[in-house]
């Protein structure tokens, strides 16, 4: 097939013909190097032992001294018996922190942002971007300056948060918020706690502003006309703007749910996976053990994993909105 | 009851609604870590130090600022140099592949363009991480780890901002283009004198998250750049404030200096990254 008869599209023309070959063909090439290959070859890496130290096959490094060990790693991963080597323990603590995480971000931040929304919607015109740069500028700020930020807050004795229980109890309160391993609530550890009201704090303002959009396209004689019936504001919220906003309070929880799946900033800064592994997300432990044990086969055989949970609740989704849709 | 009576009662029923009892306070909260951030900067090391802390710095001083930018190991200027060449070259060249392309795929039909449409808008649901490995060992075969470019040449495609600018090119109207072809401008023309005109504001909004994004970037520049010349901003500031240890009178001067410039920038823009946002529903 000539290279002529490769590219028809409406509107034959040499010139258009030029255009398209000497803009797509790079960007073919870009992709297949850039995302293509680094993807199957992520993938292929989840089925060796793999470091760049090693010199290994001719073929990528793989083989030679990075051997097979086909599925290995993902057998690995089901050993849930206590002596099981120390990798496997920690995974099992990173998939267990980052669901509970992403459980109770989500959650929690619809509950916080969604009546936000509403409240400063309710304010005067001239007043709304006062309170919505309040609550939005920390998304502006880099994450490892939040960090730095809130774990001079948690400092047990420097920090604020102990300083002002120290106000409301009376007596001197050192509190190690980030760094006891034996401080827990219902068995979740208080330092992720603490992470986690720092990432909401850092986060929020993107539901926030999205919220906001959304109240501002419900069309104003929906709540003209429930005002006429004399609905109260309390019915208001419930009757006319949650129903109007569920779309997109679904598809916000689906993109806070995966974006809470990737935290890692925050973590590596203010505690470091620790005390104990206790706030050890999924990705720290793809980060340590790809960049600093360097065994890149079995962070590449972690990273399929989340990936397939990002995947799954994409598809739980995507189900969710059809569904919603159909009628 | 008295005019001037109800003109002020009428103007404190506009002006003053329930919600701000919950407002005002609420906002004050979300206020005070960088409060925290900016009074712990000009506070003396041995205030810093005191047991219980002081909220407010008994007396401002300067020093701490000094300090740091004294720090012959920390040339903030080099890092604010590194983290605008990133951020600026990856803006120029995301806005010049997201346009060029969106218009591409909404104006041209050729063999394989929809098979590669789909391929690009899958990769969007790709985690990074997935890709983060086998990224730093091309990278390393290339010799551009430790190298700016390391993070300017794969970041070249953003897969979102082709999917955004080919919704706004389906605004453009065929006529036009093909008036253009008539009057024989080049196709590269048309596109540079017709199509990029017509994104207009699209192009400063997505410009603008994208800088954002590099500019507070942490991950990937964590992993590609290890040497302290080569460093941004984000990655300066964990280094710093791990080697200050309990002196957060210096980590909080560096935290002000790297976050306080740029963001007092940003809420200047902040509607147009607020429009982004709510434009794209992007997130980091």
């Amino acid at each position: 097939m000539s290279i002529r008869r490769w590219f028809t599209f409406r509107g034959v023309d040499a010139a258009q013909k030029r255009f398209i070959a000497f803009t797509v063909i790079p960007l073919v090439l870009y992709m297949g190097f850039w995302t293509l290959f680094p993807l199957l070859w992520g993938f292929a890496l989840a089925f060796f032992r793999y470091s760049a130290r090693r010199a290994g096959g001719p073929f990528l490094g793989l083989g030679g001294d990075n051997p097979f060990v086909g599925l290995a790693h993902f057998q690995a991963m089901l050993d849930f018996s206590p002596d099981a080597p120390l990798n496997v323990r920690t995974f099992h603590i990173g998939v267990k922190v980052t669901l509970l995480f992403a459980a109770m971000v989500v959650p929690l931040n619809l509950m916080i942002t969604l009546p936000l929304a509403v409240l400063i919607e309710s304010v005067h015109r001239r007043m709304r971007p006062i309170f919505r740069t309040a609550f939005f500028l920390p998304v502006l700020a880099p994450s490892v300056g939040v960090a730095i930020m809130w774990g001079y807050i948690y400092h047990p004795q420097r920090g604020l948060l102990n300083a002002i229980l120290r106000k409301i109890l009376g007596h001197m309160v050192v509190i190690n918020w980030l760094g006891d391993p034996k401080l827990t609530v219902w068995g979740i550890p208080v330092a992720l706690f603490a992470i986690l009201i720092a990432y909401l704090w850092q986060d929020m303002g993107y539901n926030l502003v999205i919220f906001i959009a959304a109240l501002q396209s419900i069309p104003d004689y929906l709540r003209d006309a429930a005002r006429i019936d004399g609905v109260n504001a309390w019915q208001m919220f419930t009757r006319i703007t949650l129903p109007l906003l569920m779309p997109t309070i679904q598809l916000t929880a689906i993109l806070t749910m995966i974006s809470a799946f990737q935290i890692f900033d925050l973590v590596q800064v203010m505690t470091d996976g620790g005390p104990k592994y206790q706030t050890q997300v999924l990705l720290l432990h793809i980060y340590n053990y790809a960049f600093r044990f360097q065994r890149m086969g079995w962070a590449a055989a972690v990273s399929v994993v989340l990936f397939l949970m990002t995947l799954t609740v994409s598809l739980i989704q995507s189900r969710f909105l059809k569904a919603r849709w159909e009628y | 009851m008295t005019a001037q009576a109800m003109h002020y009662r009428r103007l404190i029923g506009r002006w003053f609604r329930p919600a701000y009892i919950i407002l005002v306070p609420l906002s004050l909260v979300a206020f005070l870590p960088f409060i925290w951030m900016i009074f712990g900067a000009f506070k003396t090391g041995a205030e810093i130090r005191r047991i219980p802390p002081t909220f407010f710095p008994e007396h401002f001083t300067l020093d701490n600022f000094r300090t740091v930018l004294h720090d012959p190991n920390l040339p903030l200027l080099l890092f604010y140099r590194n983290s605008a060449i990133i951020a600026f070259s990856n803006v120029v060249q995301v806005l010049f592949t997201s346009s060029l392309f969106g218009y591409i795929f909404a104006k041209f039909r050729f063999k394989g363009s929809g098979l590669l449409f789909w391929f690009i808008l899958a990769t969007m649901m790709i985690p990074s991480q997935l890709t983060m490995i086998p990224g730093y060992l091309i990278l390393a075969k290339l010799h551009l780890i430790n190298n700016l470019l390391g993070l300017i040449i794969p970041a070249a495609i953003d897969p979102f901002g082709i999917f955004l600018f080919r919704q706004f090119a389906h605004s453009i109207p065929n006529d036009l283009l093909d008036a253009a072809r008539v009057d024989g401008a080049g196709e590269f023309q048309i596109y540079r004198r017709i199509v990029l005109p017509q994104f207009g504001p699209a192009l400063a909004t997505f410009g603008l998250l994208t800088f954002m994004f590099n500019w507070n970037a942490y991950l990937w520049p964590l992993i590609v750049l290890t040497e302290q010349k080569v460093r941004t901003l984000p990655i300066i500031l964990t280094w710093y404030s791990t080697r200050m240890g309990n002196k957060y009178h210096l980590t909080m001067a560096a935290a002000v200096l790297v976050v306080m410039p740029v963001l007092i920038l940003f809420m200047f823009v902040q509607r147009w990254i607020v429009e982004g946002i709510t434009m794209t529903g992007l997130k980091t």
